[in-house]
């Protein structure tokens, strides 16, 4: 497949059945090296699955992977020296200190990963010489992330790494994140968190069921962003179906809200339309040119996920 | 590895310590015992019972340090802790949800479940091979003496016993979700081993019979193993640690 050490991520027909149960529709994926891509979606649709699969925890039912040009074989362990992973389970060793918790992570790794993950969860202020049954919840997600962050490797694979986290500290980690793709790394991150996805990927995959229903750009949403405007009104009843037919936009009712799909880029004839219409009601807002993430994964979700 | 060699470490240390404060008073009241056997034959409420005492009363003091020492204290005490040791192995990490964390370093899974077993079965059969060693010196307190070799024999068989026991136990660990069912399942199943030892017209079914008293007896006479009973042990362990890595390959987070 790929050359070893480029970072890339490659799937071909990946696919994983238990039992009766599809958990992974055959999945083709190419992922980027130097790029965040987010793996977007509902609970169970097979995000974790497939990063599972991706580093050998779980072995396929069909179809090959590799990542950082190494194949997926027997028990992963090939690339699981050439990448890391943080898990979206939370389950630690609470009778080990935080220190100690890093080492016993960071098995196999080099002392200056064991180092630098020291550096990074003292970064985030964790009591590396407390016990982890001591810790909340966002302090051992800090943990692992520090684990996961600190290798250099040219593949991270992270399951929900901000679940939990205050804003700050969530910022921080993206900034971490942000810093690590500046120096080339591929990360594969998963998240229920539209804003901060929005923020720091470069591609989105979206897996509902099993199946992978998109693969979108950050660049092509924002370029199809700024064909979208959107008005926001009073109240839902403001506007009723069937809608007003215009000549520079295509519309869209989702509640209180219309999307404007225009037929080209510059908004100004559509606004200047609707200004023209006395029968259509004045909006409370209007927006224009945003990135519409929350929007493509309500069209492709039907509902919006947390953030 | 090194938690996991921690826990193993604290575990062995404490149950090698019952162990020997088992053995203390049982050879301190060795001539006390010598004194008043017929009264405990007398006394002996199972034709079974009064089988070991007659057999404990012809074999002498090497009877009755491996019927305390391996028949009482290892069977029961020893079973207890390879069944306890080996029933965390793979279903404990899964239990508590530490499973994946576990899986996700670049260590490969003959390895860790090697290491672990390993760890385990140094655990259950160390503190035998250390409290027997104590035994030649305890006798001499009481005036009696006995050679290392034959004593370390039986040990061998007896911590043969205890692998055997630890690897199926260990194997069911690999399978399951929970550690307490399969303790308890094993356990359960060994005290019935147990109380088929006492049944006369059972005796000979029970596992026990391998690791019993006429057992340790035959290693002192003929100054090596009966393959007859050794081997199958052995087997038992070999196939149930290799029927564990095949089953923990397949496991799933």
């Amino acid at each position: 497949m790929s050359e070893a050490g480029t970072g890339r991520i490659s799937t071909r027909g990946l696919t994983r059945r238990f039992g009766a149960k599809l958990a992974l529709a055959p999945t083709d994926l190419e992922l980027e090296p130097g790029c965040v891509t987010g793996l977007l979606g509902p609970n169970g649709s097979g995000k974790s699955t497939l990063m599972r699969m991706l580093i050998g925890l779980v072995p396929p039912s069909g179809g090959s992977a590799s990542v950082d040009g190494v194949a997926l074989s027997g028990d992963g362990t090939a690339i699981r020296e050439r990448c890391t992973y943080a898990p979206g389970e939370i389950a630690l060793y609470g009778e080990l200190d935080g220190a100690e918790h890093l080492d016993w992570f960071l098995r196999g790794r080099t002392p200056a990963a064991r180092r630098r993950a020291r550096e990074i969860a003292t970064s985030f202020e964790l009591p590396l010489d407390k016990r982890v049954h001591t810790y909340s919840h966002g302090m051992k997600r800090q943990l692992m992330f520090s684990a996961a962050m600190a290798p250099d490797v040219r593949v991270r694979i992270l399951d929900e790494p901000s679940e939990g986290l205050d804003p700050n500290k969530r910022s921080t980690m993206i900034q971490r994140i942000q810093d690590d793709v500046a120096r080339g790394t591929t990360i594969l991150l998963s998240s229920h968190h539209l804003g901060e996805v929005d923020r720091v990927c470069d591609t989105f995959v979206f897996l509902s069921a099993g199946r992978t229903v998109a693969i979108e750009r950050a660049a092509d949403i924002a370029r199809r962003a700024t064909r979208l405007v959107r008005l926001e009104f009073a109240n839902a009843n403001a506007l009723a179906e069937p809608l007003p037919t215009l000549a520079h936009a295509q519309l869209t009712l989702r509640g209180a809200t219309l999307l404007a799909e225009l037929r080209c880029d510059d908004p100004r004839a559509f606004l200047a339309e609707w200004a023209a219409r006395r029968d259509l009601p004045a909006p409370r807002s209007i927006e224009y040119g945003k990135t519409s993430l929350g929007d493509l994964y309500r069209s492709l979700y039907g509902v919006e996920e947390a953030c | 590895m090194a938690r996991a060699l921690r826990s193993m470490l604290w575990r062995a240390v404490a149950y090698a310590v019952v162990l020997e404060l088992m053995l203390i008073p049982a050879i301190l009241y060795f001539p006390e015992f010598e004194k008043h056997t017929r009264q405990l034959r007398a006394m002996a409420p199972l034709p079974v019972l009064r089988d070991i005492v007659d057999t404990l009363e012809e074999g002498g003091v090497f009877a009755y340090v491996t019927g305390q020492h391996f028949f009482k204290g290892c069977n029961t005490l020893g079973t207890a802790a390879a069944v306890l040791l080996a029933a965390g192995a793979v279903a404990g990490e899964v239990h508590r949800g530490t499973f994946e964390i576990w899986l996700a370093r670049p260590v490969s899974r003959v390895r860790l479940l090697t290491e672990r077993w390993i760890q385990g079965a140094l655990a259950v059969t160390l503190p035998v091979v250390a409290t027997t060693l104590s035994i030649p010196w305890l006798l001499t307190k009481v005036g009696y003496a006995l050679p290392y070799s034959p004593l370390l024999l039986s040990a061998v068989q007896q911590c043969a016993m205890l692998l055997a026991i630890y690897s199926t136990t260990f194997f069911l660990s690999t399978l399951a979700r929970a550690p307490m069912g399969i303790a308890f399942a094993m356990l359960v199943f060994t005290i019935f081993q147990f109380a088929v030892y006492l049944v006369e017209r059972m005796t000979h079914w029970s596992l026990f019979r391998l690791t019993d008293v006429e057992r340790f007896l035959d290693i002192q006479r003929t100054g090596g193993f009966d393959w007859r009973a050794l081997g199958p042990l052995v087997f038992v362990t070999l196939a149930m640690y290799v029927a564990s890595l095949v089953s923990f390959a397949r496991r799933t987070p």
